[in-house]
């Protein structure tokens, strides 16, 4: 026998507790890793170096006020643009579904490839695109979850304009942040909608990183004092404010998160407490048969550790696996893309887990140090 | 020459205090138990026997007295080097046995020898000699719940042997165990006095039980009420 076959006998003692246990700190914890993955899908947007040099143009007012297509040669000429290209949403539901599951975007196609680098698109798809009014291209996860093959149509009835439009898939992209977009051609929505002159927004591509700040200023200052002040933004800042106009939703996930974590150092401790109060008269005879304090709380503390350990291998595994090898934008019907389980997410999972392996450990320790071995020995099994 | 003898109490006092009153376990006491000797200590309940028997473990302290152990004064010791101290010196046998449920009869043995740093074959060694000198190698892998209370306490005794301690402390050993189990694990305490050499201290009601011993002392009130030290 060793030591650590002793501890791993001990913990094992009440086989069915030692597996509630384990399981309660796994689901917590894959609670937790959820809830941080979809904390972070939410909030932090693909970080990619064309991303970063995405600039967002929006009326200061609000996303919901429109822009007049004549800032188009202005911001065109402030110097730092490196190209610009309207971007209006469309907001159309796919033939009877009632609410929109894929956004549309009008933008100008000849701009997709400079201010959207990242998406990879075929070039003869590309050259369709361009010519055709009528056509679209569909993000890789639209295609495969409507089954679309190059050349269907689109019917689309809009919840904004008072315009259906009918699109021509005629080819696919992928590569970028979020591949599950149609873009089509702005001009075809202009014609339909009866030439108003106005886009949604403006998306701008610096020349470089250190131009950006720059380049935000000067949109911002171009149409200070006109009949549409804009407010130009990283795209960054930009998807950000989107998340917080659903409310301060990181205060909420974080509280959740604070609360499944005290609950599970709750449970953890006074599981812990139980299983070593049930051993008192024991580690009173291994005091006697000359174990030291510092020994027993090294005992406690492995068992404890140990439990809350193979909990967070179970669960913070069981997260990664899942959600790297699950489709997560099925499973989630479109909310998610992806859900990544990062190393530092990971990481948080595993302090949390070490941390409560200690802090459980704790009280029984103390409460073992503090018991001499006649008392000890006079407490009932 | 005459020995000096292994365990010397002199004017041992020890005083609990239950809420706000004190009761005295212990008053004065002093006693010299020689080396071999098979000393029982008897006495009715609360008279202060297994007091007296714990501080002379080194698990409990004095209020007030000396109480040396083979030359070692055990009232002084540190917590920690007391407990160094036990593991090498003394031997203990419980009423209750108290074997380690999820240990096998061999593991529970072994015990006290993690703490020693001996060698996975030395302890193998010394733990087959323990049990074979209680009769029970055929019972090594059989656990606490396969095996009868009086086989129970003879793995006990052969936990408190393996370490080699020239102590053997034992508190109503035969408390829980039928007569004929009771005689058996006697036995093995007055051979252990007679032809190993220990030194044994045993607490019990039982006048048969004290029978098996060199020598009975009396407690009453914490006093001792038959003899001087020697």
């Amino acid at each position: 026998m060793t030591i650590g076959s002793f501890i791993l006998k001990n913990a094992l003692r009440n086989k069915r507790r030692a597996l509630l246990s384990v399981l309660s700190v796994a689901v917590s914890l894959f609670l937790l890793v959820t809830l941080l993955v979809a904390l972070r899908e939410m909030t932090v947007p693909a970080e990619d170096v064309r991303a970063a040099q995405r600039i967002a143009v929006r009326h200061r007012v609000s996303l919901a006020n429109l822009l007049p297509a004549r800032q188009l040669s202005v911001i065109q000429r402030i110097p730092g643009v490196a190209g610009v290209t309207p971007f209006t949403y469309y907001g159309g539901k796919y033939k009877n579904e009632e609410i929109p599951s894929f956004a549309q975007f009008a933008m100008d196609p000849l701009q997709m490839t400079n201010i959207f680098g990242e998406a990879k698109v075929a070039s003869e798809q590309l050259a369709a695109w361009y010519k055709d009014r009528r056509s679209c291209i569909v993000g890789k996860l639209t295609m495969e979850r409507y089954k679309f093959k190059l050349g269907d149509t689109l019917p689309m009835t809009s919840m904004l304009w008072p315009c259906d439009l009918e699109f021509k898939i005629v080819g696919v992209y992928e590569g970028t942040p979020d591949d599950r977009n149609v873009m089509f051609h702005h001009k075809y929505l202009d014609e339909a909608s009866g030439n108003t002159g106005m886009v949604g927004t403006w998306w701008v591509r610096a020349n470089s990183l250190e131009e950006v700040p720059l380049v935000v200023e000067r949109i911002n200052k171009a149409f200070a004092n006109t009949s549409a002040e804009v407010l130009a933004e990283t795209e960054r800042a930009f998807v950000m404010s989107f998340v917080s106009m659903w409310g301060n939703i990181k205060v909420f996930i974080g509280t959740i998160c604070s609360v499944v974590v005290f609950t599970l150092v709750l449970v953890s401790a006074s599981t812990m407490s139980m299983a070593i109060r049930e051993r008192f008269r024991e580690l009173a005879v291994l005091k006697a048969l000359g174990f030291q304090r510092r020994e027993l709380f090294a005992f406690i503390l492995a068992e404890s550790f140990g439990l809350a350990m193979t909990g967070a291998i179970i669960g913070v595994g069981g997260a990664w696996a899942l959600y790297t090898h699950a489709n997560i934008n099925q499973l989630t019907n479109g909310f998610f893309i992806v859900a990544e389980v990062t190393p530092r997410i990971m990481g948080m999972a595993f302090i949390v887990a070490a941390g409560l392996g200690i802090i459980s450990s704790l009280l029984p320790s103390l409460a073992v140090a503090r018991t001499t071995v006649v008392e000890g020995l006079r407490t009932l099994d | 020459m005459a020995q000096p003898p292994v365990v010397q109490i002199r004017k041992l006092t020890k005083i609990y205090r239950q809420g706000e009153i004190n009761v005295t376990a212990l008053n004065d006491v002093s006693l010299d138990i020689a080396a071999s000797e098979y000393l029982t200590l008897m006495g009715p309940s609360g008279s202060g026997k297994s007091t007296l028997l714990h501080i002379i473990a080194g698990i409990d302290r004095p209020t007030r007295g000396q109480c040396q152990v083979q030359g070692v004064d055990v009232t002084a010791l540190s917590e920690s080097a007391l407990a160094d101290w036990r593991n090498r010196n003394v031997g203990f046998v419980f009423q209750t046995f108290n074997l380690i449920p999820v240990l096998t009869a061999y593991e529970n043995v072994e015990l006290p020898l993690l703490l020693t740093g001996l060698s996975g074959r030395l302890r193998r060694k010394q733990v087959q000699s323990a049990l074979e000198m209680v009769g029970l190698a055929d019972r090594a892998k059989h656990l606490p719940r396969q095996l009868s209370g009086g086989q129970e306490q003879r793995v006990a005794i052969a936990r408190a042997l393996v370490t080699d301690p020239n102590l053997i402390v034992a508190d109503e050993p035969t408390g829980n165990l039928d007569s004929q189990s009771a005689q058996d694990v006697l036995g093995i305490l007055q051979s252990l006095s007679k032809s190993a050499a220990k030194t044994v201290i045993m607490v019990t009601h039982d006048p048969k039980a004290a029978a098996f011993g060199s020598r009975t002392v009396h407690l009453e009130k914490g006093e001792l009420t038959n003899g001087s030290p020697a």
